[in-house]
């Protein structure tokens, strides 16, 4: 089925439901833009702190002073 | 022993389900002082983190913090402090959380190994997009 053909049954619809239509259509767009573009032109920030055992060293030590404190 | 679980969150609707992490709401408390955060639990990060802004609203200040925190990843630029805290969530027993409070506010609140993993058992469900929670057992006399 083409453009051609829903045309006509497209422009019949009343205005809310072409409004809906168009929503329906931007937000499928949309996804299936994300969706490609996922992994390569998106910048997905890693936060966490892999492997900050000295940091956690730290922590756990404060953690220890402050219990320790009278 | 009482549990809770907690349902993934979405980051980007328009990724849906793959976008989904494990966040918790959390309250965090310094003193009389309290702040609502969405915490995530991330079973990769090796300590619990703070954004600046949260310690600063918890009353936290940078110069009476005096534990430098040494960080890595994309934290490893960014300047960090211990900062004690207690952390409650949903109707668990809170327990005494240190942060490496950092200066970045480009970062959630990350529960981390140390000393998080250590106060909750944390199961996930990946699968179910949810994950559950409960306080540690406690040994007698703790």
């Amino acid at each position: 089925m083409t453009l051609n053909d829903l045309l006509p049954s497209l422009q019949a619809l009343p205005r809310a439901e072409k409004l809906r239509l168009i929503q329906l259509l931007a937000a499928d767009v949309a996804s299936e833009e994300a969706l490609t573009t996922a992994d390569s032109e998106r910048a997905y920030p890693i936060w966490s702190p892999y492997e900050a055992f000295e940091g956690a060293a730290t922590l756990l030590d404060a953690l220890k002073q402050e219990k320790a404190a009278p | 022993m009482t549990h809770h679980r907690f349902a993934y969150v979405e980051v980007d609707p328009s990724l849906g389900p793959a976008s989904a992490l494990p966040y918790m709401p959390i309250t965090l408390i310094r003193g009389q002082q309290e702040m609502e955060a969405l915490a995530l639990v991330d079973s990769g990060a090796t300590l619990n983190v703070l954004p600046y802004d949260l310690g600063l609203k918890l009353g936290a200040v940078w110069e009476e913090q005096t534990v430098p925190v040494r960080l890595s990843g994309n934290l490893a630029d960014s300047e960090a402090r211990a900062l004690l805290l207690t952390g409650r969530t949903a109707e668990l027993a809170p327990a005494r959380l240190a942060f490496a409070w950092t200066r970045s506010n480009d970062v959630p609140v990350i529960l981390g190994q140390v000393n998080f993993f250590m106060e909750f058992d944390v199961c996930f469900f990946r699968s179910r997009s949810v994950f559950e929670i409960r306080r540690r057992a406690m040994p007698q006399g703790e």
